[in-house]
C-alpha cells in the first residue's frame, strides 16, 4: 500500500499577534476536522512527530542577516524541520508522499532574511529542497506554488538555479501582496526559463485554475523531468479567504493535488480558518492518500461571480504568448575586486513595515555555460545601515565558479561586517563576523 | 489494618494476592478457566479465604471477560446508527459491523449544517420494532461538540420504543467519530454479559460473608467500582496490572520498562519518572479501534508456555500454547523447558525438560550438545522478540506527536532505562534479555504474582478534559461526555480553571475517587476571531488524577 506521511504541527502556542491572521487558532478547526474524521486511523496514513531544523540546514539556503540571534526562530525551525522529516521519509521510501501541515508558513522568505516577510521568516520548502540535494544527491526539483500569493521568497532563493523549476500560480501582483510574480520574471542569466509565473485575474475558480495547470504548468513540469515535486500548498485561493479574491473550492484543491501529484505538499497561507481550512486540508490529505474527496463540502457556498470559460482561456493564452516572447535584458556590471568573468547585476529594494527593515540588494551572477554560476549578494538594511554579504557556490558548480567563490570570500571576509559562504557543492557553510570565523556551536549557544 | 485483595485473570493462570498494609500475606496461582471466569475468580477468592478474613478494604479484579467476548464475537446484537454528514467517505475506514446512515450534519464547532430528517427516524423505529436488536448505539460526527442530533433521536426512540436500550457516541467525548461510534457500539454490545458477570460476582462474594467494595481495573491503570465502570473500559487491564505491579514494588521516580512474561503472551509497558506512559490513541481490540484510554503497552504472543517446534532444523516459537511445559507434565516442549534445561530456573523437572527438548530432534541427533543448542536458540529467540517489542515501544514514545513549540523543544528528556521483569518466566530470561538489551534487568521480588499486587494496590483515577467555546456558550467534558451551557465571561481566564476544578472535585466525590493527587495540565486559550473581531475564546484544559498505586509493598514479604 502507498503510504502517505503527515506531520500535523499547528503551533498552538505561537502567533504573530492575538488577532493576526497567523494566530494560534489557525489550524484549530483543521485539527478538529481531520481528527474527527479519523484520518489518522486510515491504514495508509502514517503520522510523524515534528522535528527541529539545524541552523546549518537553514544557512545552506538562506542568509540570516545581520545576525542569527536577532530573530526568534524556534517555531520556524520546527516548521522547516518537520518538512525535512517528511522529505527524508520519502527519500527513504517509508512513504509514497506526504503533507507537512505546519505553521508558520515560509514561501515569502527569500535568500536574505533580515526579518519576517509576509508572515514568513524561514522558507520551509527551500530549506528542505537543498537538504535533499545535499544529502540525497537529488539533481532536479520542481516547486509548484498554489498559494494565492506569489511565492516570491522561493523564487528569490532559486532564481539563478537552473536545476530548480519554480512555478507559481497566483492572484495578479497588481491586486495583492507581495506585488511581484509577473510573467516576465523567468530566471537569471544561467537559468532563464526555470522560473514560471502565472498571475491570474481575481475571480478565477476551480475550472480556470485546473485549466491553467493542465495546459501550462503540468506540460512544463513534465518537460523539466524533476526528480521530486514539492507543492507549496497555500489555501487562500478558496472563495472564503478574507485576504484574497479567488474562487477555488475545497474539492478544487483536492483536484489540484491530484493533478500535481506532489511528492510532498507543504502548507503555506490560507486564512479562512473556519470556512476553508478544515475542508481544504481534508481534501488535500484525502487526495494524497488516494481516497475519495468528493464528499468534502464546505457549508458556505460560493456567492461571488466566478471568472472562467472563454474569458479565462483567452486571458491565459495571451499571457502564455507574452511569456514566450519575452527576451532577457541583462545589465552587465562588475566591481574592481571581482574575479574574471562576465557578471550580471540585478538590483532590488524593498521595505517591510511589519519587522521594520528596508533591504537594498545587489545580486551579481557570474555568467557560466557549465553551471548555475556563483552568486554574490551585497545586502544592506537602509534603516540601520547594516551591511552583509552572501557568496553562493551552487550545487553542481564548475571549477571556475568554485574558485571565483573562494576568491570573493578572501576579498570580503576582512572588509565586511558579516559574510556568509554557502558552498552548496561541497556542503560547506561558513560565517564571518568582523573578519572572524564564527563556529556554529557558538551560534547555537547565542540563539539558545 | 486493612486487607486488600487483588486478582489478575490471565490467559493461562489467574493470580491472587492478599495484602495487609504493606505486607503480602497470601499469594497463589490457579489455572484460568476461560469458559467460566466467574468460577475462576471465586476459586481465587476462596484460595485467600475471604470468608475468614476480616476487614477487607476492597477486592480488585482485572479480568479478560470483555476482551474475550469481543475477540470471540460473543456480542449482544446492537443496531449502529450514524450521522456522518459530509467529509471523508464512511467506507474509507473499516467498519467491522453494519451501520445505518441518517441525514443531519454538524460542523467542527457543533453548529448545525444540515437538519435531521424525521421521516428516516420513523422508518428506523419501524425496522427496530421488527428486528432482533434490543439495543441501539447512535453516533454523530462532531457529537462530542454538540450532542443535539443524538439526543433528539434518542428522545424520539424512547417514546416510540420505551424498552429500547440506547447508547450515545457523545458519551465517549474524545474526537474521532469512527472510534467513538465503535466504542459506543462495543460498550452496548458487552453490557449484558458484563452485568450478569458482575451481579453473580457480587452475589457470590456477599454469600461468603464479605461486604468489601469490588473494583475493576481499567486499561488506563485506574480502578472504578464494579457498579460505575463502563464495561468496555475493562479491556486490556492485564498489561495495566503489570505496570502497576512494578510501581508497587519499585521506588517512586525511576524510569524503567516493565516486562511481564505470561504463559502465552508477554506484556511490555513503560514507566517514566514513576509515571506510567499513556497511549496517545485509544486501545484496539480485535478489529475494533476504540476511544478507550489505555497505557502505552505492547503485547506479543510469546510466553513461558509457547509451543516450540522445529523448522529446517532450527527451533522456533509458535504464537500459541499446547498445554503446560513438558517439565511439569505437559506434552510439548516450551521455553520453560529450555530455561529449566539451561538451569536458568529450578521450576519443573530437569530430566523431563531434557526429554521434552530431545523429542523435538530426530532420534539419531538427540545428543546433549544438540539439545543444548535447541535450548539456547529458544531462549535467544524469546529474548529477541521481547527486545524488539521493547525497542518498538520506546520508538512509539519518542515518536509521539507534539502540537506546540514548547512541546517540541522539550520533547523527550534522555532517560536511562532499566528493565523490571515480572511473571512466571521472569527469572529464566533475565540474563539473556540483559545481554540482548545491554541494560540492567531486575526480576521483581514477587514476580510471579506481580499483576495481582498491581490490581490490589491500584489507585482510583480519572481525567476531566475540557473544551469550552465561549462564543457558542458551550462546554464539554471528554471523558464523561457531559455537555452544558457556559455562563461565564466571553474571555475567561482563571475562572475556567476554577470551573473545571469544581466540576472535577464534585464528580470525583460522586464516583468515590481520591483527589489528593489531582493535577492540572496547562490550559490553552485560543482567541476566536471572526471578521477581524475577537468574539470569544476556545479554551482547552485538563485535570487528572493520574494512575498509580495507593502504597508500595515492603521488599521482605512473607511467603506462604
Amino acid at each position: 500500500m502507498n503510504k502517505t506521511g503527515i506531520i500535523f504541527f499547528p503551533a498552538f502556542d505561537w502567533s504573530l499577534g492575538e488577532s493576526h491572521p497567523e494566530r494560534e487558532e489557525r489550524l484549530l478547526y483543521t485539527q478538529e476536522q481531520i481528527f474527527e474524521e479519523g484520518i489518522m486511523d486510515l491504514p495508509q496514513i502514517k503520522q510523524y512527530s515534528p522535528g527541529v531544523a539545524d541552523l546549518m540546514d537553514v544557512l545552506r539556503t538562506q542568509a540570516i542577516f545581520p545576525r542569527l540571534e536577532k530573530l526568534h526562530l524556534d517555531a520556524h525551525l520546527i516548521a522547516a524541520g518537520s518538512s525535512i522529516i517528511l522529505g527524508k521519509a520519502i527519500m527513504d521510501k517509508e512513504i509514497h508522499n506526504g503533507f507537512a501541515l505546519v505553521r508558520p508558513p515560509g514561501h515569502h522568505s527569500g535568500a536574505t532574511v533580515w526579518g519576517n516577510r509576509g508572515f514568513c521568516t524561514l522558507n520551509n520548502e527551500a530549506i528542505l529542497v537543498n537538504y535533499l540535494r545535499a544529502h540525497y544527491g537529488i539533481k532536479k526539483v520542481a516547486i509548484i506554488d498554489t498559494d494565492v500569493h506569489h511565492g516570491d521568497g522561493t523564487q528569490d532563493i532559486f532564481y539563478y538555479d537552473p536545476n530548480v523549476l519554480c512555478v507559481s500560480i497566483h492572484q495578479d501582483g497588481r491586486t495583492l501582496f507581495p506585488g511581484t510574480g509577473f510573467t516576465d520574471e523567468k530566471g537569471g542569466p544561467n537559468s532563464w526559463g526555470s522560473t514560471l509565473n502565472i498571475p491570474l485575474i481575481p475571480g478565477v475558480g476551480d475550472e480556470g485554475f485546473l485549466y491553467a495547470l493542465e495546459n501550462w504548468v503540468l506540460p512544463r513540469v513534465e518537460e523539466f523531468k524533476p526528480d521530486i515535486i514539492i507543492n507549496s500548498a497555500g489555501q487562500d485561493n478558496h472563495y472564503t479567504d478574507p485576504l484574497a479574491s479567488m474562487n477555488v473550492s475545497a474539492r478544487g484543491y483536492g483536484k489540484i493535488t491530484e493533478f500535481i501529484k506532489p511528492d510532498l505538499a507543504v502548507l503555506e497561507g490560507g486564512y479562512s480558518i473556519q470556512g476553508a481550512l478544515p475542508y481544504v486540508n481534508l481534501a488535500i490529505l484525502l487526495a494524497l492518500a488516494g481516497e475519495d474527496y468528493s464528499g468534502v463540502i464546505e457549508p458556505q457556498k460560493l456567492q461571488r461571480r466566478e471568472i472562467g470559460g472563454e474569458t479565462f482561456r483567452s486571458y491565459l493564452l495571451n499571457l502564455k504568448r507574452q511569456n514566450e516572447n519575452i527576451r532577457p535584458n541583462w545589465t552587465l556590471k562588475k566591481e574592481s575586486c571581482f574575479p574574471a568573468g562576465e557578471w550580471v547585476c540585478i538590483e532590488k529594494n524593498i521595505f517591510y513595515d511589519t519587522d521594520w527593515f528596508q533591504e537594498y540588494r545587489k545580486d551579481y551572477i557570474r555568467k557560466c555555460n557549465h553551471c548555475g554560476g556563483t552568486v554574490l549578494t551585497l545586502s544592506r538594511n537602509e534603516l540601520t545601515f547594516e551591511k552583509a554579504v552572501l557568496v553562493r557556490i551552487p550545487f553542481e558548480a564548475c571549477e571556475a565558479c568554485v574558485q571565483t567563490g573562494y576568491d570573493l570570500v578572501e576579498h570580503f571576509k576582512n572588509t565586511e561586517k558579516t559574510l556568509l559562504l554557502q558552498d552548496q557543492l561541497q556542503n560547506k557553510i561558513m560565517l564571518w563576523h568582523d573578519g572572524r570565523e564564527v563556529s556554529f556551536d557558538e551560534q547555537k549557544n547565542q540563539t539558545a | 489494618m486493612d486487607n486488600t485483595i487483588g486478582i489478575d485473570v490471565g490467559g493461562t493462570f489467574t493470580d491472587v494476592i492478599l495484602i495487609r498494609g504493606e505486607e503480602v500475606i497470601k499469594k497463589g496461582k490457579i489455572t484460568t478457566r476461560q469458559e467460566d471466569l466467574l468460577t475462576t475468580i471465586l476459586q481465587a477468592l476462596d484460595f485467600v479465604e475471604i470468608s475468614d478474613t476480616p476487614s477487607i478494604g476492597h477486592i480488585t479484579v482485572s479480568t479478560t471477560l470483555v476482551t474475550n467476548a469481543i475477540i470471540q464475537k460473543r456480542l449482544h446484537p446492537v443496531e449502529l446508527v450514524l450521522f456522518p454528514g459530509s467529509g471523508m467517505r464512511i467506507s474509507a475506514l473499516n467498519w467491522p459491523v453494519p451501520c445505518r446512515i441518517l441525514s443531519g450534519e454538524l460542523d467542527f464547532r457543533g453548529r448545525e449544517v444540515q437538519p435531521a430528517n424525521k421521516k428516516e427516524w420513523e422508518v428506523l423505529a419501524d425496522d427496530l420494532r421488527k428486528g432482533a436488536a434490543t439495543s441501539i448505539a447512535i453516533s454523530g460526527k462532531f457529537s462530542h461538540r454538540n450532542n443535539v442530533l443524538e439526543e433528539n433521536l434518542a428522545a424520539f426512540l424512547k417514546q416510540e420504543i420505551p424498552e429500547l436500550k440506547i447508547a450515545l457516541g457523545s458519551e465517549w467525548g474524545q474526537s474521532n467519530f469512527y472510534r467513538r461510534s465503535l466504542t459506543a457500539y462495543l460498550n452496548s454490545a458487552c453490557t449484558e454479559i458484563f452485568s450478569s458477570f458482575s451481579a453473580q460476582l457480587r452475589k457470590a462474594v456477599r454469600a461468603r460473608g464479605c461486604n468489601a467494595p469490588i473494583r475493576v481495573l481499567k486499561a488506563d491503570g485506574g480502578v472504578l467500582p464494579l457498579e460505575k465502570i463502563r464495561p468496555v473500559e475493562s479491556i486490556y487491564s492485564g498489561p495495566a496490572a503489570s505496570v502497576l505491579g512494578a510501581l508497587a514494588q519499585n521506588d517512586g521516580c525511576e524510569s524503567y520498562v516493565v516486562v511481564d512474561i505470561g504463559g502465552t503472551t508477554t506484556d511490555i509497558g513503560l514507566v517514566l519518572s514513576g509515571n506510567p506512559l499513556m497511549s496517545s490513541s485509544g486501545a484496539r481490540v480485535g478489529s475494533f479501534l476504540t476511544n478507550v484510554r489505555s497505557l502505552a503497552v505492547r503485547s506479543i504472543p510469546v510466553g513461558g508456555d509457547s509451543a516450540v517446534f522445529m523448522e529446517n532444523g532450527e527451533a522456533c516459537l509458535a504464537s500459541h500454547r499446547l498445554g503446560p511445559a513438558y517439565c511439569i507434565g505437559g506434552s510439548h516442549a516450551t521455553p520453560t523447558d529450555a530455561m529449566r534445561f539451561l538451569n536458568l530456573t529450578d521450576y519443573g523437572s530437569f530430566s523431563k525438560a531434557e526429554e521434552g527438548l530431545a523429542l523435538l530432534l530426530p532420534e539419531n541427533e538427540r545428543n546433549p550438545e544438540a539439545i543444548q543448542q535447541v535450548a539456547l536458540t529458544v531462549v535467544r529467540k524469546m529474548a529477541d522478540q521481547i527486545g524488539l517489542a521493547i525497542e518498538q515501544l520506546l520508538m512509539e514514545w519518542k515518536a509521539e506527536p507534539a502540537y506546540k513549540v514548547w512541546e517540541v523543544l522539550h520533547h523527550h528528556p534522555d532517560f536511562r532505562f532499566t528493565i523490571r521483569l515480572n511473571g512466571g518466566g521472569a527469572p529464566g530470561i533475565a540474563t539473556v534479555l540483559e545481554q540482548r538489551m545491554n541494560t540492567e534487568t531486575i526480576v521483581t521480588d514477587s514476580s510471579e504474582v506481580s499483576n495481582a499486587i498491581g490490581a490490589a494496590l491500584a489507585k482510583t483515577t480519572f481525567s476531566w478534559t475540557l473544551n469550552l467555546d465561549t462564543s457558542l456558550s458551550r462546554y464539554r467534558i471528554e471523558e464523561t461526555g457531559e455537555q452544558g451551557e457556559w455562563e461565564g465571561p466571553k474571555k475567561p481566564h482563571k475562572e475556567v480553571e476554577q470551573f473545571l476544578r469544581d466540576l472535577a472535585l464534585r464528580q470525583a466525590q460522586e464516583m468515590g475517587i481520591e483527589t489528593k493527587t489531582l493535577q492540572t495540565d496547562p490550559f490553552d486559550y485560543f482567541p476566536l476571531v471572526e471578521n477581524y473581531n475577537t468574539v470569544g475564546q476556545i479554551v482547552r484544559g485538563a485535570m487528572h488524577v493520574p494512575p498509580g498505586v495507593i502504597r508500595r509493598v515492603s521488599r521482605g514479604e512473607k511467603d506462604e
